[in-house]
């Protein structure tokens, strides 16, 4: 007798297993896509994935809408690389992996068990969108998810892999989540439609266009990163969790590393280039001072004219912001203010130290960055500076004009330590704008404005384009020799471990939104 | 699982039956059981016998994907989940060019010597794009497809690791 | 010049580094090493008595840099300099500076360097000293059209070489005028940039021969004697990969013969020190004179290996104006040597450079064997110096058993961290070709060596097979364990202690 029920357990997992049918299931592979459990499968440690909620089915009444188990989603906890998580995978070979009521129902509960054990939760999205059939019951299952996004942000770290569509409101949820990794060619997401823009504005547009992975890492900044395809998403959630701490109450893991902290590099001082206007790659900076130069780069390819991403320094995970001279000589404006804002805010509720390296002339001038906000924009960059209570260390390469250099981690913002290469040149504007300006007369006098301007400018960055006025000050706390710049910021994060610090109580601030 | 060992053509299957104790694990390989006992382990390093043959394993990384190894002294890539790649290498042969396609990338680590090609212009698949400087050797990367050079990533002087981009082509 | 030398430094890195210092401690000689900031760490650098360091990574501001190297020289109270091979071994400038500057320069005088650099001038001596050359260019050919002119006469195939190039660089093959016209031009940049000259030189190609060169060693007193022959037909770009004493088609009465020849081509020049004549040798036994490499070379220890001498202390000795004590006929060849030299190129991938870090490495050892090498477990392998990562060498009483000890070295050999050549070689050592002796400077693309290998690749992939699965499942099992508790004992989790 008890052979039967054993016989019908294992005949139930596998119908619920085979999601949507056979069919469906060639037909996802067909697009060259996987079926949910397979991508689990390839996410967690082997064998660690216990599934949950296998057999919900929905509770329409509509005849016209068939039964399957796991109503559309697959969901559970696992391990990766040893970490607990808990996830949900859409299911496209179920309705289409649309959301209905039950569907919404059992992802809560997984991030609700999240919550609760203090875990990251992931996503992995392929949706055809909300459930028609069931009505008001998806929409309310959507906005239930949108509560608990809410609710885990800044508690848990929140990952979601875009592998499929995900259309309509649907995308709010994976745009509430910390990170977003978008599979070329796969992973799509638009408010609405290229058919709807078609008709509503007869506006020829394909899908790839529209909400494809490049769009949204390039131009919107919703997606944080690119996968070339399944397996190479995987791997990039995978990395970044390594960075990052459980939950709001840890810190993230310290790996032992080869890289001797007190590894000097002569190489440093001479990436800059003599002349102080032409360009050079940060990047470089940056793969230089962190352990075994890995640098894993967040929006890359979003505002390209800062960067931000993870590293370890000295073991300990960083988080690091710099401006790139490469592109907009370093400038900060709309996208990039945004972009570092929301990066420094996630460190700071995941208790992961700031490092920032500045090399920035200023904002970007222009009727476009004025008339779209650059002055709500960039007073984010400046909120989430202040806000943070993590340790903050900066170091100034070069170039750190007016509100920029305030903007870009400056000692008043809070920051911890302050470090300055001897190139760095701090001054309320930069040598050619200031001289226009104080020595109007002169040169409105002078024989050869052009000379006469070269030779006040060179004077004007001789005296104040250098650290030691703003190191007089205390503004700037240490000069240092760029070739130590990898052992002096380890040192100062080792220093600053303990840091605690804290801020006057309230339901929260009012930034600049 | 199924697995695939280097350039192999015969994929291989492998999974875990169960533990017993003092260290060992029965696996079933290829169809067969076998145990394997754990003789010594680190994070990445492992002395095992498998049956009666004496290995040492030691793993340089692991990805989704696959795994690269040094088994008894050799180098060796095992890619796991064969049946899904092929389902993958579908998403690419549909999607026209995968994302990753546009990518020209140095096989090498290197320095860049010369900048051979200019963006914005056409360019054929072999044409050279930029040459890499290492170990006294020049070696010319070449566009891996034709289209448009959109884009050089690196300029002269620029060091770069292996994978690192250094064009795009679309 | 008759001067005891007390100490010496070394003007080079690596391995031969390395060898020069062994020498000196067997002679009580102090060693003195120079380091770039690439080699901070290398092994030269701990087993000197003294380390100078001498300028950034790039070789032209370091190992390169003439003034910097004899300055230290001066400073560190260095007797004589060592050059090695590669860097300034063959520059007669700095010959001539360490001359100026009273420092005796392990080598030839840079008068023979200046001749013997000049591959020209040297061809010249050497048809007078009835030498027997390749057909080709008298002198140097500046001129493209020059350069086709004579190519259409000595008969493509031609080689394009630099007049100051050697040890296989600066030198380009061309099949026909059009391509003549193309490597004519990139060849003198290479040639420009290695070497700061770029005159070429034109030469006929002559197919399915056989590299074969003599050792030669010859003192301030006039005595030369040759130290047998080395065939290192095993090529590719010209690069030396394997070479061997004695060498399969050469017997007693050729040695002799073109001994002789080679100690004539010494003397013709005056040479002083240890070098080497290079000859080619065509499928009818004829051998054709290219050029002496005033140097010790990469290679030298295969005929250490079958004559029992120590050419580095021998150089030595040799610097101190000491004659040489032996007459050529106390001279025997013993056994077989042959030399394999592992470079961190990955031959599955085109030789494509490997550098980085070596976090592990097993050297192998036994009988006969021997590893001139820089390698130990953690040492730094550098984009910026050549790929040449270890010699291994194989000494057997006869071929096969030098050849089946080799076989096991290269079986043992474990590199970590880097690619190597070491997969080419094993499939060489039983390739049927290399074992009967049918060898050529085009032997890797005659027998397709390279597709050979991949196929030796994949029966060790699957003798391998099982292992490699079983190392994965244990991977990913033992992972979760270690991860787990790491994660729990890390931190005292203040998760549950959280308020709120």
């Amino acid at each position: 007798m008890h052979e039967e029920k054993i016989k019908r357990l294992a005949s139930m997992k596998k119908s619920a297993e085979s999601g949507g049918g056979q069919e469906r299931v060639e037909a996802q592979h067909s697009k060259g896509k996987l079926t949910a459990r397979e991508r689990i499968a390839l996410l967690l440690d082997e064998g660690s994935f216990v599934e949950l909620d296998k057999y919900i089915t929905h509770r329409s009444d509509d005849p016209t809408l068939p039964k399957f188990y796991g109503d559309g989603a697959v969901t559970g906890f696992g391990t990766i690389n040893g970490r607990q998580v808990f996830l949900f995978s859409f299911d496209f070979t179920v309705l289409g992996g649309s959301l209905g009521e039950m569907t919404s129902k059992k992802i809560s509960k997984a991030m609700d068990h999240a919550m609760k054990v203090g875990c990251p939760i992931i996503g992995i999205i392929d949706s055809g969108g909300a459930r028609i059939q069931e009505g008001v019951m998806s929409l309310d299952g959507y906005g239930e998810i949108f509560f608990h996004n809410t609710m885990a942000s800044g508690v848990i770290p929140q990952i979601t892999a875009s592998i499929g569509p995900s259309a309509g409101g649907a995308v709010y949820s994976p745009a509430m989540t910390d990170f977003v990794v978008m599979v070329e060619n796969v992973g799509q997401m638009f408010v609405t439609g290229p058919e709807v823009v078609k008709e509503v504005l007869s506006q020829e547009v394909s899908f790839e266009e529209l909400g494809g992975a490049r769009a949204h890492a390039t131009k919107s900044g919703v997606a944080h990163f690119i996968a070339n395809n399944e397996y190479d998403c995987f791997d990039k959630v995978k990395k970044l969790l390594a960075f990052i701490p459980q939950n709001n109450a840890e810190e993230p893991a310290i790996v032992e590393t080869n890289d001797d902290p007190n590894r000097i590099d002569s190489k440093l001082i001479n990436i800059l280039p003599e002349n102080p206007y032409q360009q050079y790659d940060m990047k470089e900076i940056i793969k230089s001072i962190v352990d075994n130069g890995d640098f894993f780069e967040v929006h890359e390819l979003f505002a390209e004219n800062i960067i931000v991403g993870f590293a370890r320094m000295g073991g300990r995970s960083i988080g690091i912001i710099a401006n790139q001279p490469m592109y907009l000589a370093g400038a900060l404006d709309i996208n990039s203010s945004n972009k570092a804002a929301r990066f420094i805010r996630f460190c700071d509720a995941f208790n992961i130290s700031i490092v920032t390296l500045v090399d920035t002339p200023g904002y970007l001038p222009g009727a476009d960055q004025e008339h779209n906000g650059i002055i709500r924009h960039g007073s984010k960059l400046l909120f989430a500076y202040c806000e943070a209570t993590v340790p903050k260390v900066t170091c100034i390469i070069g170039k750190a004009y007016g509100g920029a250099y305030i903007a870009m981690g400056s000692k008043n913002l809070r920051a911890d330590i302050n470090y300055a290469w001897p190139s760095a040149e701090i001054a309320v504007l930069g040598p050619e704008a200031a001289i226009t300006i104080i020595h109007r007369r002169e040169l409105k006098n002078a024989p050869n404005a052009v000379d006469t301007k070269k030779k006040l400018a060179k004077e004007f960055r001789d005296k104040f384009a250098n650290p030691y006025i703003a190191a007089e000050k205390g503004i700037i706390d240490v000069v240092i020799d760029p070739m130590e710049t990898r052992p002096m910021i380890i040192q100062a994060l080792n220093a600053l471990a303990n840091k605690k610090e804290s801020r006057p109580w309230k339901k929260h601030g009012n930034i600049n939104l | 699982m199924q697995f695939k060992v280097g350039d192999l053509a015969e994929m291989l299957e492998g999974e875990v039956l169960r533990t017993t104790d003092n260290n060992s694990v029965v696996v079933k390989i290829g169809g067969k059981q076998h145990t394997l006992q754990l003789l010594k382990s680190g994070t990445d390093e492992f002395e095992f016998l498998l049956d009666n043959s004496f290995h040492h394993a030691k793993i340089l990384q692991v990805g989704t994907a696959e795994v690269k190894m040094m088994i008894d002294g050799q180098p060796l890539v095992v890619k796991k989940h064969s049946k899904l790649t092929e389902v993958l290498e579908k998403a690419s042969a549909i999607g026209g060019v995968g994302g990753g396609d546009r990518n020209l990338t140095s096989q090498i680590p290197g320095r860049v010597v010369n900048i051979a090609a200019k963006p914005g212009t056409e360019v054929k698949k072999g044409d050279v794009i930029v040459v890499l400087e290492s170990m006294k050797m020049q070696v010319a990367v070449k566009a891996h497809k034709d289209g448009n050079l959109k884009e050089i990533k690196v300029k002269q002087g620029t060091s770069v690791a292996r994978n690192d981009v250094l064009a795009v082509i679309e | 010049m008759s001067k005891k030398i007390t100490s010496i430094l070394i003007a080079n890195r690596g391995e031969i580094a390395l060898r020069v210092i062994r020498a000196c401690r067997d002679l009580g000689i102090k060693s003195i090493a120079i380091y770039s900031d690439e080699d901070i760490r290398a092994v030269h650098v701990k087993r000197a008595d003294e380390a100078y360091h001498i300028g950034p990574a790039a070789p032209a501001q370091s190992y390169l840099n003439m003034t910097k190297i004899v300055e230290t020289a001066k400073t560190a109270g260095a007797d004589a300099i060592h050059p090695g091979y590669g860097f300034l071994s063959e520059n007669e400038n700095f010959s001539e500076m360490c001359d100026k500057n009273g420092i005796i320069f392990i080598g030839p005088t840079s008068k023979a360097m200046e001749l013997t650099g000049d591959k020209m001038k040297c061809k010249a001596v050497m048809k007078k000293a009835k030498v027997p050359t390749v057909p080709g260019s008298d002198g140097i050919v500046e001129d493209m059209q020059e350069a086709a002119d004579i190519a259409d006469e000595a008969g493509y195939p031609v080689l394009l070489k630099s007049a100051f190039g050697g040890g296989g660089r600066g030198i380009r093959l061309a099949n026909d005028e059009k391509q003549l016209r193309q490597e004519f031009e990139m060849a003198s940049a290479e040639s420009r940039a290695a070497f700061g000259k770029a005159a070429l030189f034109v030469e006929k190609y002559l197919e399915r021969i056989r590299h074969i060169e003599f050792q030669l060693i010859r003192d301030s007193h006039g005595n030369s004697r040759h130290l047998f022959e080395r065939e290192c037909s095993i090529q590719r770009r010209h690069q030396k990969l394997i070479e061997m004493s004695p060498s399969p088609v050469v017997d007693q009465k050729t040695r002799e013969r073109i001994g002789e020849i080679a100690v004539r081509a010494v003397d013709a020049v005056d040479y002083l020190n240890a070098g080497t004549a290079e000859f080619l040798r065509d499928p009818q036994g004829n051998f054709y004179f290219i050029e002496i490499n005033s140097r010790l070379q990469v290679e030298h220890p295969v005929t250490e290996l079958v004559t029992g001498l120590d050419l580095v202390k021998l150089q030595i000795g040799v610097a101190q104006g000491e004659e040489l004590t032996f007459k050529q006929q106390d001279l025997k060849m013993n056994g077989c040597a042959i030399e394999c030299r592992i470079n961190a190129e990955d031959p599955f991938y085109e030789f494509a450079p490997s550098t980085g870090i070596v976090p592990n490495c097993n050297l192998p050892y036994g009988p006969g064997i021997r590893v001139d090498t820089y390698l130990y477990p953690g040492c730094n392998v550098s984009g910026y110096y050549d790929s040449l990562v270890a010699k291994l060498l194989a000494w057997g009483r006869n071929f096969d058993e030098s050849r089946i000890r080799m076989k096991n070295a290269l079986d043992e050999f474990m590199i970590e961290g880097i690619n190597t050549t070491i997969p080419l070689y094993k499939t060489i050592m039983d390739d049927p070709n290399f074992i009967k002796g049918e060898l050529s400077t085009d032997y890797l693309e005659r027998f397709k060596i390279l597709n050979k290998m991949r196929e030796d690749a994949k029966e060790a992939a699957k003798k391998s097979a099982k292992a490699a699965v079983a190392a994965v499942l244990l991977q990913s099992g033992f992972v979760r364990k270690t991860e787990a508790i790491h994660q729990s004992s890390m931190t005292k989790s203040n998760w549950k202690m959280m308020r709120g």
